[in-house]
């Protein structure tokens, strides 16, 4: 991808009318969050913002006391590992068999990236009536199976992108050296992926730690965390409820930045 | 050994790799089985299932299914203003695409043209972060906004320009409509900023020397390069916001639903049969639109920017 400013100079207005829309579009997606953030940080039951010297992690505490909230935590932690564990072997797999195929390429990529697009109701509903058709009864093991769907497509994307990076020369080079196919896989194209494929991985379980409408269908008793949440939201706002907001949006946010800024040293070393 | 030679005179890209399937075809489809064999038993089996079983009736006695062949269930989709529920969620779905295409495409035109790599790469970075995140919470979020007592009744009132909270902010199709385009603007930005990154800079300059100016560029050259971005970007969102139910059931009024509502509420009355067949009938008719855009724009075409 090459990103070099096309357009320079005059721009009669346009490139002030295009940026504020961009500032704009920036706000809607993080302004709420943000205020969420600082909200979370008030010490008082009532909701709004208190000056930066009252910030107060008291509800972030207060949330270690919640047998239900763990109980959730754990949940989740284990469908997204296992999720996670699952779609970045088959998405690395994918998109090694999309370098390798030479007709019906467009037609596999798009098969596997449609299922980004089947809402999370019906595929929950679909893999449900059949799991139970089938004698599995629900539990953290069935979410994990539907969210692997749901993960998929963007895991072989991140492969994909990462493969791109192999030059074909450097492969060429193991194999006239003498390395077979899966030697220079393993000693070439691997390490050179390492990057991505930890991103698939990351990618995949936070996906899959923030995804309900699926879980809704395919849990079992035990609660995932967006379906605690989705139900402490609709039963009245707490302070606690803030705090869990925000600790799960630091932490999704914090692993995405990090993965981005390593991406970006990762191309001006290149 | 010539052959080989010969082999790897071919230019490399954008074909197909030869690292692993060049002497050995099968590899591709063996490595694409895994993903096959997930998209097949855990997508394709199952929608099948519930497309077949949405033909079939309830069972009272043991509140599941039995194969007794019926038309009812999409005799029953025009009944008690499902049809409406259908139609509501589209127009909002459409609504909501086209407001998030009107803010993608500047977005990504400061991107593609107007920034330098390192900003465009910041940009990209902060339009995909949030799909990383808590859809619930984004949407939660905006309570805390457009609420009686959030941050913009509170300036309104604070400044005299109004007595008493907006009552139409929150639980409101506007407060569903901004949550959903907030949430999904990232699928709107980036097929079009794929599209933005296949423009050829030789052709903007040549025009650009020709003496044309930033709106003609824009007009004349930008628009129809990436305009099978834009439909592609449109068409993300458009289906995602189709399946959704989460902005509607926290940020939507009473009685605001959807179609994904509606089919939890169906299963609340153990209407298997009712929900397999509104669920049937949404998937065909995405399927369908999916086929026809990718006819159209060859979609799988938006990856190659990507160097894919």
């Amino acid at each position: 991808m090459s990103f070099d400013p096309i357009v320079t100079g005059r721009t009669s207005g346009g490139r002030l009318l295009f940026t504020t829309i961009t500032a704009l579009s920036l706000a809607i997606m993080y302004a709420p969050v943000l205020y969420l953030l600082l909200a979370s940080l008030n010490p008082d039951a009532q909701l709004g913002l208190v000056p930066p010297s009252r910030y107060s992690l008291k509800w972030y505490f207060a949330l270690l006391d919640d047998g239900r909230l763990a109980g959730a935590l754990k949940e989740s932690a284990l469908v997204g590992l296992a999720t996670a564990a699952l779609a970045t072997p088959i998405g690395l797999s994918a998109a090694l068999a999309y370098r390798a195929m030479t007709r019906l390429r467009g037609v596999f990529l798009l098969v596997i990236l449609s299922a980004m697009f089947v809402p999370g109701t019906i595929e929950g509903l679909g893999l449900s009536a059949t799991l139970r058709v089938v004698g599995l009864a629900p539990s953290w093991v069935t979410i994990a199976i539907g969210h692997l769907l749901w993960t998929l497509p963007f895991a072989a994307v991140v492969s994909l992108i990462g493969l791109s990076a192999v030059r074909p020369s450097t492969i060429a080079a193991a194999r006239d050296l003498g390395a077979g196919p899966i030697r220079a896989f393993v000693d070439i194209t691997l390490p050179l992926m390492r990057t991505n494929l930890i991103s698939s991985f990351v990618f995949a379980f936070l996906l899959s730690l923030n995804e309900q409408a699926r879980a809704y269908y395919l849990a079992g008793r035990q609660n995932t965390l967006p379906l605690y949440m989705f139900g402490a939201m609709n039963s009245g706002a707490s302070p606690t409820i803030y705090a869990f907001s925000g600790a799960i949006i630091v932490i999704s946010v914090a692993v995405v930045a990090l993965f981005f800024a390593g991406l970006v040293g990762q191309q001006s070393r290149r | 050994m010539v052959a080989e030679i010969e082999e790897r005179v071919v230019p490399h890209e954008p074909g197909p790799d030869e690292s692993v399937g060049a002497r050995w075809r099968p590899a591709g489809f063996l490595l694409a089985l895994p993903s096959l064999a997930v998209f097949v038993g855990v997508g394709f089996i199952p929608l099948a299932l519930i497309a077949m079983w949405s033909f079939w009736s309830f069972d009272p006695d043991t509140y599941w299914i039995k194969p007794a062949w019926s038309f009812a269930s999409y005799a029953a989709l025009l009944e008690n203003g499902r049809a409406t529920v259908f139609l509501r969620t589209a127009g909002l779905a459409a609504l909501t695409a086209t407001a998030s295409t009107l803010l993608a495409v500047p977005a990504a035109a400061v991107v593609g043209l107007l920034s330098g790599p390192r900003r465009a790469a910041l940009l990209l970075a902060l339009f995909t972060i949030p799909f990383f995140t808590s859809g619930l919470v984004r949407a939660f979020a905006w309570r805390l906004v457009l609420g009686r007592q959030g941050v913009i009744n509170n300036a309104l009132m604070s400044l005299g320009i109004v007595e008493t909270p907006v009552e139409w902010l929150l639980f409101s199709d506007f407060a569903v409509l901004l949550g959903m385009v907030a949430a999904y603007l990232p699928f709107a930005i980036v097929p079009i900023v794929l599209a933005f990154a296949r423009i050829e800079h030789s052709v903007i300059r040549a025009s650009q020397d020709l003496g044309a100016g930033f709106w003609t560029v824009l007009a004349t050259i930008v628009l129809p390069l990436v305009l099978p971005g834009i439909v592609a970007g449109f068409l993300f969102v458009f289906v995602v916001a189709v399946g959704t139910s989460m902005e509607i059931q926290l940020l939507g009024g009473a009685g605001a639903s959807s179609i994904s509502i509606m089919i939890n509420d169906v299963l609340r009355v153990v209407n298997f049969p009712l929900a397999f067949a509104i669920a049937t009938v949404v998937i065909t008719l995405l399927t369908v639109l999916i086929i026809i855009a990718n006819r159209a724009l060859r979609l799988s075409r938006l990856f190659e920017s990507l160097g894919i």
